[in-house]
């Protein structure tokens, strides 16, 4: 069977700048993977790689055992050939901003049923049933006609984790999504995530969360200045450490 | 009405501070002038808003030569009196050969037509200003989430773009309507008979200008009343997000 993700030799650069160096990297069914580094070592890039919101320079990405088809436009940038296909596959690939991004025009509940009743078609009251039982999902539902401006952060990113589950995507992308809450908002956020994870979907995490990794992630990618620096198992990662980067993260992550 | 004369009547008349009793007379005149006023200003605001949307997606378009068309535009609808405007399309336009012999000269040959066509010119470059605004300011994470989930081209535009776009624009598109309301007052000057005009024209015969321009005043007055309250129900209506609780 195909792997559910799977990224062969990505590389992007901004300008002159490479951000991310030939990183390879396979996600099966149920894995949940952590990437981990400092800031700016390129996590955030990599995961929006994936569902194309930054544009590859080179590499494959493949979604189910379907390739993202690149090309290049008229200025010899790599660009996406097929602009229905990425669309079609960006509803696989559901993702979780660090800052939300909810729609602020639309009700909780509006927010959570858009893509599936006007990207994928679905009848608006099956939509509205099938939103109503994730927001009951996420813990959420007495504010389902609020609008997101009347929310907390972590609220308002439990909403989105409900819209994000709402195309019934295969893979659910993370980017820090707990960085720009506060701490004592932080648990809520991480609780729901990890009930997904023992649901036993495919989820790729960008996050500083190193309690989360260590509990929850079936493997963790430390990244480093483009690099995959090391991976493997969480125990791996954090109690033998290898790569001397790694350790100095690490302590200075752990402590406290 | 003529219960209404007899009213009046009763009135003090020219020995007083006011004459109230010409000034209730009228009052029957002035409004006469207002359904061409509100004609003009729904017609120009209507036709200047879909011209205001063609001019910023050009001035937003990678395309120097639209988006140097819409920066002139721009700065010549918006950096010249409206008055110059009104005179230069009323008897400007009249000069070109080409002009008188195309089709459209049934139409500008009418101060109607030349007004509203002064008008509409005017606001599109307003309204376009304000609709570039409205889209630059929608936040950038949001179109983001949007692509994420799956919507591009017009899908993303209708449904995310352009609705978040108008709430931001509202409170400035307002503004102008009510600036649209009183500078139909201007093609008065072309001979069109709306409240200013008809203002004029009582005041030519019988030298009242204080008395027959608080009335012309005080219409407008009511007319962007009328205005404010739709503009704040549209408020109200499209972001109950943003109003804040008494």
């Amino acid at each position: 069977m195909a792997n559910t993700l799977e990224i062969k030799h990505l590389v992007k650069s901004f300008g002159d700048l490479e951000v991310i160096k030939d990183v390879s990297l396979t996600a099966n069914q149920g894995d949940v993977i952590c990437i981990i580094g400092s800031s700016g070592s390129g996590k955030s890039t990599l995961l929006r790689c994936i569902n194309l919101l930054e544009t590859p320079n080179s590499g494959e990405v493949w979604v189910n055992g379907e390739l993202i088809k690149m090309g290049q436009d008229k200025k010899g940038q790599p660009c996406p050939t097929d602009h229905q296909q990425v669309d079609r596959i960006r509803t696989k690939l559901a993702m979780v901003f660090q800052s939300f991004n909810l729609w602020s025009h639309m009700t909780v509940l509006q927010n959570v049923i858009e893509a599936p009743v006007h990207v994928q078609k679905i009848n608006k009251i099956e939509a509205t049933k099938l939103g109503l039982e994730l927001l009951t999902k996420v813990g959420i539902t007495e504010k389902a006609d609020q609008y997101p401006s009347n929310l907390s952060g972590g609220q308002q990113q439990r909403v989105a984790i409900a819209r994000a589950l709402a195309v019934k995507p295969d893979i659910l992308l993370f980017d820090e999504p707990t960085s720009s809450l506060d701490p004592e908002l932080v648990g809520e956020v991480l609780k729901v995530m990890k009930s997904l994870a023992e649901e036993g979907r495919t989820m790729i995490v960008v996050t500083h969360e190193m309690g989360f990794a260590k509990e929850v992630a079936s493997k963790v990618i430390f990244l480093h200045q483009g690099r995959i620096e090391e991976q493997g198992s969480p125990s791996e990662i954090f109690n033998s450490p290898k790569s001397e980067r790694l350790k100095q993260f690490l302590a200075s992550n752990l402590e406290g | 009405m003529s219960s209404y004369y007899q009213m009046c009547e009763g009135l003090p008349g020219r020995e007083s501070w006011l004459n109230f009793n010409l000034m209730c007379e009228k009052l029957p005149d002035l409004l006469k002038g207002v359904p061409l006023t509100i004609e003009l200003v729904s017609i120009s605001l209507l036709a200047g808003l879909f011209l205001a949307l063609g001019i910023a997606m050009m001035r937003l378009s990678d395309n120097r030569l639209l988006n140097g068309f819409s920066r002139g535009y721009v700065f010549y609808f918006r950096g010249s009196p409206l008055l110059v405007q009104v005179f230069l399309l009323y008897y400007g336009l009249g000069q070109f050969e080409f002009v008188q012999q195309s089709f459209l000269w049934p139409f500008l040959r009418e101060a109607y037509w030349c007004g509203i066509l002064a008008l509409t010119l005017n606001t599109g470059a307003y309204t376009a200003e304000i609709i570039r605004g409205g889209l630059q300011s929608v936040p950038y994470g949001q179109i983001e989430s949007a692509r994420a989930m799956g919507m591009s081209g017009l899908l993303l535009y209708r449904r995310i773009i352009f609705p978040i776009a108008f709430r931001q624009a509202l409170p400035a598109y307002g503004n102008e309507m009510i600036l649209m309301v009183k500078g139909t007052s201007l093609v008065s000057i072309i001979t069109l008979m709306e409240i200013t005009g008809i203002a004029k024209q009582i005041i030519a015969k019988y030298w009242t200008p204080v008395e027959i321009f608080l009335i012309a005043g005080l219409l407008y007055l009511v007319l962007n009343f009328l205005v404010t309250q739709l503009v704040k129900y549209l408020e109200i209506k499209f972001t109950p997000y943003l109003q804040h609780p008494k």
